[in-house]
C-alpha cells in the first residue's frame, strides 16, 4: 500500500485560550485511500487530543463532518487525501471550518442558525389528514410526485451549500439555501396543507428573492442536489400564486421585462439596491448571459440586434412552465 | 442550571423522536425534553438504507400479520417475547401508514401506493423504503413533525448518569458539550433512546462513531439489568478501514472472496454456493481465514479481499455504481482495478436495557430502539424490523410516558449525585494519569473481534473477558489531555470509551456463559 508524509494545516481557534484564531500545522505518514476524517482522527490521537471537529457516522449520511478543505466546503469522510495531492505533492492541505458561522472551537461551528431558520419557514409537513384518523390509510402519491421531491430529500444538513452561499457571505439574516431547499421539498408534496403560508414566509425580508443566482449552493452541495431547480420552482409558484407585490418579485419581474422588450436591462431605471438586485435574474439565466456578459450599464438602452433569439427563449420557457 | 420537565428523552434518533411527537400529541400540556449528544437529523436511524417492514400487502396481497409475526420469531431463533413481536408485527401496518401521513416520502408502485421489496428472512416482500435512505427520511420527518409541535431539543447535551430514588425516577444529570456545564434534568419520567453498543467493535463496526451504549451503561451503573448482550449481529462483508457496509449485491453479481493466497476460500466452506453461502456461514468463514493467518495485513487490521474485477469495467460501473463509489470514498479503492478490502463487522446489536413493552424495572424509565431489549429481536433480528422496533416502541413509550407524567412527581436530583459525576471528570486531568485513549480504544475493538467476535470459542471468549478486565482496569489510569470546557471532545471519547468497556465487558461475560449455538451466537 502507497504511503506517504503529508501536511496539514489546520485551522485552530478555543474562545477560551486564544486571543484569535491561529494555524497549526500537522505532518503524518498517511496510506492510500485515506480519507480527511481519518487523517483528523489520526492527529487527534496521535498529535494533539485537543483537536476539535464534529463526526459522526463516517459514512457520508450524518452531515456532521462537513469543514472547509483548500477553501471548498466538503464532508471531510468522504474526501480521500490522495485526491487533493498533485503528482508526488505532499500538501499541505488547508482545513478550516464552514463559513457564515460562528466558530464554537476549531472547526466546529455553531449550526443553530440554521435549525431556527428551518423552524421559521415552516419546514415541515402539515398534512390533510386529522390526526385522529393517521394511519388508517395512505396517501396515494404517483412516482413522478415521489421522484419530484426525491432529490431534495437526500439533504443531510450538513452546511456546506450554506458556507458556500454568496448572499450568506453579506447578509447573515438571510434565508439560506438548504432551508429554500427544504420549502421546496414541502411545497411541492402533494400531502401538504400549508404551501401559502410556507411561501409568505420565505418570500419576506431576507429570503427568497434575495438569492444573487450564483449556483454556488448546487455546486457545492455534498449530496449533488440541484438546489437551484428547487428555487427556481419556488419563484414561480410565488408568481403563480401571485405574491408579486414585495420589492423583490417587482425587480424580478422588472428585469423579466426588460430583457423580453430590449434583452437588455434598463438598469438606470431600475431602483439601486445593494441586495436581492442580482437575485432577479434568476428569471432568466440564458437571456441575461447573452445580454449582459462583459457589458458595463449603458445609459441609453437600445434593443439587441438578436432579440428574435431571446424571444425563441421566451417562448420555450413559457411552453415549459405550461407543461408542468 | 437545573431543568425541570414532565418527561425527559434520551436520545433523537428514530426512537427517541416519536416518543417525543407522540407524548405531546397525547397530551399537548406535558412538558417534553430532548437531549441529544448530536443533533437529530445526525442519529444513527439516518444510516439505515434498507427499509421498514409492514405487512401492508400492498405487494404481496397475502400477506399479513401472522406471517410477519412468524418470519420474526423463527428470525429470533425463538428467543424473542412473542407477546412482544405480536404487538411489534400487529402495529407495523398503521405506524408506516402513519409516518407516511405525516409526510415521509416513501418509494412508490404504479397504483400510488407504498412500494415493499424482499429482505432476508422473509416469506413475503414487505420491506417499505424510500429509494436506498429510508432511516434518513424517516428521521428527517420525525425531526420536521417534532419542530412543528414545538419540541424542546438540548442538543449536544450528553447523558451522564440516570437518577432514581425509591425505585423511582428522578431525572437525569447531563454534560452541555457547549459550555461544559453539568446540568441537572428533574423529570418523573424518562426514556432512554440512545441507539445501539455495536461501535464496540471499533473499526469492525458498521455503526457510526457515538453508538457507543451510553444509556445502556447509565442504566446499568443505576442498577437496571441489561439483557441478551451475547447477541450482536455481524455482516459478512464491511470495508477494512471503516467496517462500512459492500452490500450483498457485489457478491449477487458474482464477487469472488480471496484471502492472501488468491485463493477463493468459500469453496472449502461452501462448495456449491462458495460466496452465495448464508450470510452467517459466509461470516463465520471468512472470520475462520482471518483466525488462521491467511488474511491480508495492514495498519488497519488483516482483511480478505472482495475481487470483482473479472466481472468487468462495464459490468461494475452499470450494476453496482454505489458500491464503486462507496469503495472509492472510503478505501480509495475503484474496484474495476484493484480488489475491494473486506471483513465481517459489526452491525446490530439485539441485546439491551431490559424492558417489557417499553418499561424498565424502575418506574418512569422507559427504554425503546436500539438501546433496548423488549425483546422483540430474540437472538438475531431481522433485516427492517429494528426500524420498525423504533417506531412502534418510540409511539408507544410516549403516549405511556405522557399518560404517567401528570399522576407522578420526581423530589429532585441530590447535589451529591452531581458532585459526583462532577468529580469523575474532574479526576481525569490528574497528571499522574498516563494512559491514552486511542490505545485503550484500539485494544478493546481488537480484542472484540479476535475474542468475541464471529466465531465464539472458549478459550478465546475467557481471553477476550481477561483482556477486557485489564483494559477497564488501565482506564482507571486514562489521561484526559483537553483540560478546556467549551466543547472537549476529548472528554466526549473517553466518557464514550468507559461506557463501552464496561458493556463489552457484559458481552464477552454473557458470550462465555451461553455455552449453546443460538441466532448470531455461534459456539
Ligand atoms: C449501516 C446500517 C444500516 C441499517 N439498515 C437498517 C435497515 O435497513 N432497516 C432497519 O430496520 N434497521 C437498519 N439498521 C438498524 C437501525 O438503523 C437502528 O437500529 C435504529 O436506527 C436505531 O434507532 P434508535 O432510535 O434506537 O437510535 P439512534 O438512531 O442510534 O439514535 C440514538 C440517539 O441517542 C443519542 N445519544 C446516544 N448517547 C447519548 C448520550 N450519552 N447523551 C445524549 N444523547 C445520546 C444520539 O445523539 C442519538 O440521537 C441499520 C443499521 C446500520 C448500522
Ligand atoms: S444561488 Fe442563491 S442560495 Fe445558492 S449560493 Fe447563490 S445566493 Fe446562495
Ligand atoms: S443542500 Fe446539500 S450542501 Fe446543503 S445542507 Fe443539504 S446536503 Fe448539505
Ligand atoms: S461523519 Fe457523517 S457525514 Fe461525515
Amino acid at each position: 500500500m502507497e504511503r506517504r508524509e503529508v501536511s496539514f494545516r489546520i485551522y485552530r481557534y478555543n474562545p477560551q485560550a486564544d486571543r484569535t484564531p491561529f494555524y497549526d500545522n500537522f505532518r503524518i505518514a498517511v496510506e492510500k485511500g485515506i480519507t480527511i476524517l481519518r487523517a483528523l482522527n489520526h492527529i487527534k490521537e496521535q498529535l494533539e487530543p485537543r483537536l476539535t471537529f464534529r463526526a459522526f457516522c463516517q459514512a457520508g449520511i450524518c452531515g456532521s463532518c462537513a469543514v472547509r478543505i483548500n477553501g471548498v466546503s466538503r464532508l471531510a469522510c468522504t474526501t480521500q487525501v490522495w485526491d487533493l495531492l498533485t503528482g508526488s505533492g505532499d500538501g499541505p492541505i488547508l482545513i478550516e471550518p464552514l463559513g457564515n458561522l460562528e466558530v464554537i472551537r476549531d472547526l466546529v461551528v455553531d449550526i443553530n442558525p440554521i435549525m431556527e431558520k428551518l423552524k421559521r419557514n415552516y419546514s415541515w409537513v402539515r398534512p390533510a389528514i386529522p390526526e385522529e384518523e393517521m394511519g388508517r390509510k395512505e396517501h396515494l402519491v404517483s412516482d413522478g410526485e415521489f421522484e419530484t421531491i426525491n432529490a431534495a430529500s437526500d439533504c443531510i444538513l450538513c452546511g456546506s451549500c450554506y458556507s458556500e452561499c454568496s448572499m450568506m457571505g453579506v447578509n447573515r439574516r438571510y434565508i439560506s439555501p438548504p432551508v429554500l431547499l427544504k420549502a421546496f421539498r414541502m411545497n411541492n408534496d402533494t400531502r401538504d396543507t400549508l404551501g401559502c403560508e410556507r411561501l409568505r414566509e420565505v418570500t419576506a425580508d431576507n429570503g427568497l428573492w434575495d438569492c444573487t443566482h450564483c449556483h454556488r449552493c448546487t455546486e457545492h452541495c455534498t449530496k449533488k442536489i440541484p438546489i437551484m431547480d428547487g428555487i427556481h420552482r419556488l419563484r414561480e409558484e410565488a408568481f403563480e400564486r401571485g405574491m408579486t407585490q414585495s420589492e423583490g418579485a417587482r425587480h424580478a419581474r422588472a428585469f423579466y421585462d426588460d430583457i423580453r422588450d430590449l434583452g437588455r436591462l434598463k438598469e438606470v431605471t431600475l431602483p439601486l439596491r445593494t441586495k436581492g438586485m442580482l437575485g432577479s435574474l434568476k428569471m432568466l439565466p440564458l437571456a441575461l448571459r447573452m445580454g449582459l456578459k462583459g457589458r458595463r450599464p449603458p445609459l441609453l438602452v437600445k434593443r439587441i440586434p438578436q432579440i428574435e433569439r431571446v424571444r425563441e427563449i421566451y417562448s420555450r420557457l413559457e411552453a415549459n412552465r405550461g407543461e408542468r | 442550571m437545573d431543568h425541570r420537565y414532565d418527561i425527559v428523552i434520551v436520545g433523537a434518533g428514530g426512537g427517541g423522536l416519536f416518543a417525543a411527537l407522540e407524548a405531546v400529541r397525547t397530551n399537548p400540556r406535558v412538558s417534553v425534553a430532548v437531549i441529544s449528544k448530536v443533533y437529530p437529523t445526525r442519529s444513527h436511524t439516518s444510516a439505515a438504507q434498507g427499509g421498514v417492514n409492514a405487512a401492508l400487502a400492498n405487494k404481496d396481497k397475502d400477506d399479513t400479520v401472522e406471517l410477519h409475526l412468524f418470519d420474526t420469531v423463527k428470525g429470533s431463533d425463538y428467543l424473542a417475547d412473542q407477546d412482544a413481536v405480536e404487538y411489534l408485527c400487529s402495529q407495523a401496518p398503521a405506524v408506516v401508514r402513519e409516518l407516511e401521513n405525516l409526510g415521509a416520502p416513501f418509494s412508490r408502485f404504479a397504483d400510488g401506493t407504498i412500494a415493499q421489496r424482499p429482505f432476508g428472512g422473509t416469506v413475503k416482500d414487505r420491506c417499505c423504503y424510500c429509494a436506498d435512505k429510508t432511516g434518513h427520511t424517516i428521521l428527517h420527518t420525525l425531526f420536521e413533525q417534532c419542530l412543528r409541535r414545538g419540541v424542546t431539543f438540548f442538543n449536544e447535551y450528553f447523558l451522564l448518569s440516570l437518577e432514581h430514588a425509591d425505585g423511582a425516577c428522578q431525572g437525569v444529570i447531563a454534560l452541555d458539550m457547549r459550555t461544559g456545564a453539568i446540568e441537572t434534568f428533574v423529570a418523573p419520567v424518562v426514556i432512554l433512546a440512545t441507539g445501539g453498543h455495536a461501535k464496540m467493535y471499533w473499526n469492525r463496526s458498521s455503526n457510526a462513531a457515538g453508538n457507543t451504549g451510553d444509556g445502556q451503561a447509565a442504566a446499568l451503573r443505576a442498577g437496571i439489568p441489561l439483557k441478551d448482550m451475547e447477541f450482536i449481529q455481524f455482516h459478512p462483508t464491511g470495508l477494512r478501514k471503516s467496517g462500512l457496509l459492500v452490500t450483498e449485491g457485489a457478491r449477487g453479481e458474482g464477487g469472488y472472496l480471496l484471502n492472501r493466497h488468491g485463493e477463493r476460500f468459500m469453496a472449502r466452506y461452501a462448495p456449491q454456493k462458495m460466496e452465495l453461502g448464508p450470510r452467517d456461514l459466509v461470516a463465520r468463514s471468512m472470520e475462520t481465514e482471518i483466525i488462521e493467518g491467511n488474511g491480508f495485513e495492514s495498519d488497519a487490521g488483516s482483511y480478505l479481499e472482495l475481487d470483482l474485477r473479472h466481472l468487468g469495467a462495464e459490468a461494475i460501473r452499470k450494476k453496482l455504481p454505489q458500491i464503486r463509489e462507496l469503495s472509492m470514498h472510503f478505501e480509495g479503492v475503484d474496484p474495476v482495478e484493484e480488489p475491494i478490502p473486506v471483513r465481517p463487522t459489526a452491525h446490530y446489536a439485539m441485546g439491551g436495557i431490559d424492558a417489557t413493552m417499553a418499561k424498565t424495572a424502575v418506574r418512569g424509565v422507559y427504554a425503546v430502539g436500539e438501546c433496548a431489549c423488549i425483546s422483540v429481536h430474540g437472538a438475531n433480528r431481522l433485516g427492517g424490523n429494528s426500524l420498525l422496533d423504533i417506531l412502534v416502541f418510540g409511539k408507544l413509550a410516549g403516549r405511556e410516558a405522557a399518560l404517567e407524567a401528570p399522576e407522578r412527581n420526581a423530589h429532585g436530583i441530590t447535589p451529591a449525585a452531581v458532585r459526583r459525576v462532577a468529580d469523575e471528570i474532574g479526576s481525569y486531568t490528574g497528571h499522574e494519569r498516563y494512559e491514552r485513549y486511542g490505545i485503550i480504544r484500539e485494544e478493546m475493538g481488537k480484542t472484540m473481534g479476535d475474542n468475541v467476535g464471529i466465531y465464539r470459542v472458549e478459550e478465546r471468549l475467557r481471553k477476550g473477558v481477561e483482556e477486557l478486565r485489564a483494559l477497564r482496569e488501565r482506564f482507571r489510569r486514562i489521561r484526559l489531555f483537553d483540560t478546556g470546557t467549551v466543547y472537549n471532545t476529548n472528554l466526549i471519547q473517553i466518557l464514550e470509551l468507559k461506557n463501552m468497556l464496561d458493556l463489552a465487558l457484559c458481552v464477552a461475560v454473557a458470550a462465555l456463559e451461553r455455552q449453546e449455538s443460538r441466532g448470531s451466537h455461534y459456539r
